[in-house]
């Protein structure tokens, strides 16, 4: 990381305030739920561009926010005008455009994943080395208090020795993007490991450092996986300790993340990012542990606005965004190897009736060549 | 037209229960290609493990009803929604389907049609109909918009009127276990009174059955577990799984529902929590407040305050309430039939109810909705 900035040019800030022109590309919800309020409220940054496909979408924004004009449909036209820009496209769109603008000289803040492949990844990170551009990525999970303070507590071996870990994250639905990409392995790179799991991951090499799969089962029938159940393997302080993720888009489960150590048991909740609980070992008394130097709730600025906040600083000082492209790639690949070994999750309600109720279809016609189901297929 | 054994199926209400299961077992089985009718993507997983052809759109918005019924062949139309959603979404659909000449037009309604307290002659669909509730009426509606496509237009639809659909996804299941859980329903009057029950499957075989059976068109027909299932055998074996007990009440004991009274009901809305802290944030209604004299102070509290039944010991009495759709359920007294179905479409409920309860079981502990490790 050390070299990547130290190739880094001088800063191109933005106009008269000094303030960064940021661009954000791709427009659907997250851009207008996170990124458009985190540019518009931040005083380092300048809105100065917004693209998308869809005239609509766009009219729509500016008239929303009541942005001048600033809004095109193709993101080539954005080049000119800004420092740096948020790619918030689909995922699979992510690695060709970050490389375009990468090589222009833009600094780019790419939505999570990083991309769909590992190859993919590094020619993101190798465009960006070349010309000197800043690639940070947007794993906002990264900036909630609780995940720096487990870090802490696990740096300073508060649990004693650790023994396992342990994610649960799910619910059923959830975010529906705009453009229906998340419906495709083709352009969203995979199912809720990807979409969910993605921060899981991110979290997990961030906490554990080294970490690998040692089995991963899903329920993908040739679309994408609704529920997976992985387990990793990491070495901690140079003993292997093993761990457990299970993501759900049909379940709801405890969003947590639980850490049992010699000490007892850590839990750190998804909707508790202040603060994480401790279970000490042999007592029933619940810790709740916060960082000191907190502000008080309610008066910090969200996490999106921590994560340009960091971005506009590395753009301007030249050190290392909190994700980097590298960073980035390491659960990309993790996500590779899940999907290498993946077995099928067991689910006997919906192979158990099959035979029968393909007896309820119509016949097949004398003349026509019946495909054969791959389910019963491999049942018969 | 289209081909007689149609081939690819537009399947509105794709993410839910039924919708879901169908579009399962048509790709799993090849018996069909469905093509699934999306209007939330982030809703769509349980279909997208698939590879299908999914569209997505707004059931309103005929240019997209009309884009996703394109070289279909046939139609399930499962969706629910706001009244927009049930009556303009459904005209949408139908008329789409006429444009396209689809062979078959399978809507799925309910045995809501009956109302709470359907006839005696509600055995089988030749009662008449008399929804009392608003899902009831709205179904009742969309039959009726149906059936005139078919006199008019002549469009061969098929409409089927399941009972409450249990099984793994369920909204009935999820329900049951929740309230059982939480000690919300009991047994009335020894629970003898029939569950009408369909588990999804069964259901999902009525469809497949209905989209191509040429003694289908014009028929309305009930799909039901054929196995009588008592409302207690149906709350005892839910807890079981929970490992509750549930309690046992004679109909005389049961909290009758309250008639809405404009002043009380409004003041109790007010007492709801959330509310309370918002108007004690608005300086006026405290200075307001201030100013009443103690009495009148004490008085609102007490409107304010909901009064719980005290036993001796001092724990609240535990009461059921009488329109509680678990409880309130428990009074019909007919079982619907599915001989008609069995009759036309060749119908044969291939899953038992102890068979359907064992994999309810099994999604359930899966999914965590019961603990894993009692299993």
């Amino acid at each position: 990381m050390a070299s990547i900035a130290a190739k880094r040019p001088a800063v191109r800030p933005g106009r008269g305030s000094g303030a960064v022109r940021i661009g954000i590309i791709g427009c659907g919800a997250i851009a207008e739920g996170a990124h458009l309020p985190a540019v518009l409220s931040s005083p380092e940054a300048e809105l100065a561009a917004i693209s998308d496909l869809n005239a609509s979408r766009l009219q729509y924004l500016r008239r929303r926010y009541g942005l001048g004009p600033i809004a095109f449909r193709d993101y080539r036209e954005v080049a000119g005008r800004v420092d740096a820009v948020i790619l918030a496209l689909p995922n699979h769109l992510h690695a060709p455009v970050g490389v375009e603008l990468l090589s222009q000289g833009i600094h780019v803040l790419c939505e999570k994943p990083l991309a769909l492949t590992r190859h993919e990844c590094e020619q993101l990170c190798q465009a960006a080395r070349s010309a000197g551009s800043i690639l940070a990525v947007g794993f906002v999970a990264r900036f909630f208090p609780s995940t720096e303070l487990t870090k802490q507590l696990l740096e300073s071996r508060f649990l004693g020795e650790l023994q396992s870990f342990d994610y649960e994250f799910g619910s059923p639905g959830g975010w529906s993007p705009l453009s229906g990409y998340n419906l495709a392995r083709s352009t969203c790179g995979g199912g809720v490991l990807v979409v969910s799991g993605s921060h899981v991951l991110d979290q997990m090499i961030y906490l554990f450092g080294d970490v690998d799969v040692t089995s991963h089962a899903d329920d993908s029938r040739g679309g994408i996986e609704a529920n997976c159940r992985t387990c990793f393997a990491a070495t901690v302080d140079g003993r292997r300790v093993r761990g457990r993720v299970v993501l759900s888009k049909t379940h709801q489960l405890p969003n947590r993340l639980r850490l049992v150590g010699e000490h007892g048991t850590l839990d750190v909740r998804g909707s508790q990012t202040r603060s994480v609980t401790f279970l000490p070992s042999g007592s029933t008394l619940r810790h709740e542990i916060t960082a000191a130097a907190l502000p008080p709730a309610g008066t910090e600025p969200d996490c999106f606005q921590l994560q340009l906040h960091d971005f506009v600083n590395a753009i301007r000082t030249g050190a290392a965004p909190r994700v980097d492209g590298e960073g980035a790639t390491r659960s990309v690949v993790l996500t590779e190897r899940c999907y290498a070994i993946a077995t099928a999750l067991e689910e006997p309600w919906c192979e158990a009736t099959l035979e029968r109720l393909a007896r309820a279809g119509p016949p097949p016609a004398p003349d026509a060549a019946v495909p054969q189901p791959p389910a019963l297929a491999s049942a018969s | 037209m289209s081909p007689e054994r149609p081939r690819r199926v537009l399947v509105t209400g794709a993410t839910g229960l039924i919708g879901g299961r169908l579009c399962e077992v048509m790709a799993l089985t090849g018996a069909f290609e469905p093509r699934p009718f999306v209007h939330a993507t982030g809703s769509a997983w349980r279909i997208t493990r698939f590879p299908l052809d999914v569209a997505s759109g707004d059931l309103c918005d005929r240019a997209s009803v009309d884009r996703a019924m394109d070289g279909c062949d046939a139609v399930v139309h499962l969706a629910r929604g706001d009244d927009a959603v049930m009556r303009r979404g459904l005209e949408n659909v139908l008329r789409a389907a006429v444009t396209h000449r689809v062979s078959r037009f399978v809507h799925i309604s309910s045995v809501a049609v009956y109302g709470s307290q359907p006839p005696p002659d509600s055995v089988s669909e030749a009662a008449a109909t008399r929804p009392d509730l608003p899902y009831g009426h709205a179904k009742l509606d969309q039959e009726h918009r149906v059936l005139r496509y078919r006199r008019r237009r002549g469009l061969d639809v098929v409409i089927l009127r399941p009972p409450n659909v249990y099984g793994p996804f369920a909204s009935f299941t999820v329900g049951m276990v929740n309230t059982v859980r939480s000690h919300g329903v009991a047994i009335v009057d020894g629970g003898r009174n029939p569950c009408n029950l369909v588990y999804v499957d069964n259901l999902v075989e009525a469809i497949l059955l209905a989209l191509w059976r040429p003694e289908a068109p014009g028929q309305v027909l009930h799909v039901t577990d054929p196995e009588p299932v008592s409302w207690e055998r149906c709350i005892s074996d839910h807890a079981a799984l929970v490992g509750v007990d549930v309690p046992r009440v004679a109909a005389a004991e049961l909290v009758p529902p309250t008639r809405e009274r404009l002043w009380r009901d409004s003041l109790r809305a007010l007492a709801e929590g959330e509310v309370q802290r918002s108007l004690a944030r608005i300086p006026l209604v405290r200075r307001w407040f201030h100013w009443l004299p103690e009495p009148a102070k004490q008085a609102v509290r007490a409107r304010l305050r909901r009064r719980e039944p005290v036993r001796r010991s001092g724990s609240p009495e535990r009461r059921f309430r009488a329109d509680h759709p678990f409880i309130a359920g428990q009074k019909r007294a007919v079982a619907h039939s599915s001989e008609k179905a069995r009759r036309l479409l060749g119908y044969t409920a291939p899953v038992s109810y102890d068979e359907g309860m064992r994999l309810t079981e099994a999604w359930l502990r899966q999914a965590q909705i019961l603990d894993v490790s009692s299993a």
